[in-house]
């Protein structure tokens, strides 16, 4: 944590936004964080809830995977704090500490696969309906 | 040959007045039956007088703004901060269900139905 920069992230402020380069990787500390992405809602482009993530959780890997750009949009819906750690000072730590990044990279690799199978059955789930409303 | 009886050549004659009688009689029917028919048409087209005439109502659907259009007979269009509540809603609940399929694998859990009124 002695790596980290405590964040206080305001109600309705963006923590990162959508296609920004991912410098950081976030660990929530108290609070919660809203992950959208946009939708066509009504002819009106709306920032829809994908995930939402809530303290002891990470958010912004995708600042230690090519090609380093934020695929989400990460707000707070309520006061928030997080711990910010820079890529730079996360790849030297764990470069010179093998061990500590042997087990972040296979926590990152559950984090990733985590979200795999969430969405690859929430999507099956979505295609359920479509295929449900086609034939009906 | 007799006085009273009829002459040989009376019977054809017989025979034709009495088909001329009996086309007469089914023509008559027949004209009686068409005025029958006929004349209810024709009082009913006749127009009626003024002051039997009553004004027709017209029931026409109340609305504020006459020139705009009726929307369609569908969901009542709700305003978009509630839809946009009701897909984070739905977004939660989605998960929720992923998350309990992958706790424990399985169809029934995969295909399992939510309350989000966005699917029903």
């Amino acid at each position: 944590m002695a790596l980290g920069t405590r964040i206080i992230v305001p109600s309705g402020t963006e923590l990162f936004g959508l296609g920004a380069p991912a410098t950081r990787i976030f660990v929530i500390e108290r609070g919660r964080i809203r992950l959208t992405l946009p939708m066509q809602v009504r002819g009106a482009q709306e920032d829809v809830l994908v995930e939402e993530r809530s303290p002891g959780q990470t958010v912004g890997w995708s600042a230690l995977i090519p090609p380093y750009r934020f695929t989400l949009k990460a707000t707070a819906p309520l006061d928030t704090d997080v711990i910010a750690f820079s890529r730079e000072d996360l790849n030297r730590f764990l470069a010179a500490n093998p061990e500590t990044g042997y087990a972040v990279a296979l926590n990152l690799a559950a984090v990733i696969g985590q979200r795999l199978q969430l969405f690859q059955a929430m999507w099956l789930r979505e295609m359920q309906r479509v295929v449900e409303l086609s034939c009906a | 040959m007799c006085i009273g009886s009829p002459a040989k050549g009376d019977q054809p004659m017989e025979m034709f007045l009495m088909v001329v009688c009996m086309s007469l009689l089914g023509l008559g029917v027949t004209a009686l039956a068409f005025g029958a028919a006929t004349k209810p048409v024709e009082e009913e087209t006749k127009p009626l007088p003024e002051q039997v005439r009553e004004p027709i109502e017209v029931v026409v659907p109340t609305r504020f703004f006459a020139d705009t259009p009726a929307p369609p007979l569908s969901r009542p269009r709700v305003p978009i901060e509630a839809l946009l509540l009701q897909i984070d809603n739905h977004v939660r609940l989605e998960q929720a269900a992923a998350e309990s399929f992958l706790e424990s694998p399985s169809v029934a859990l995969l295909h399992s139905r939510t309350i989000s009124p966005l699917v029903h």
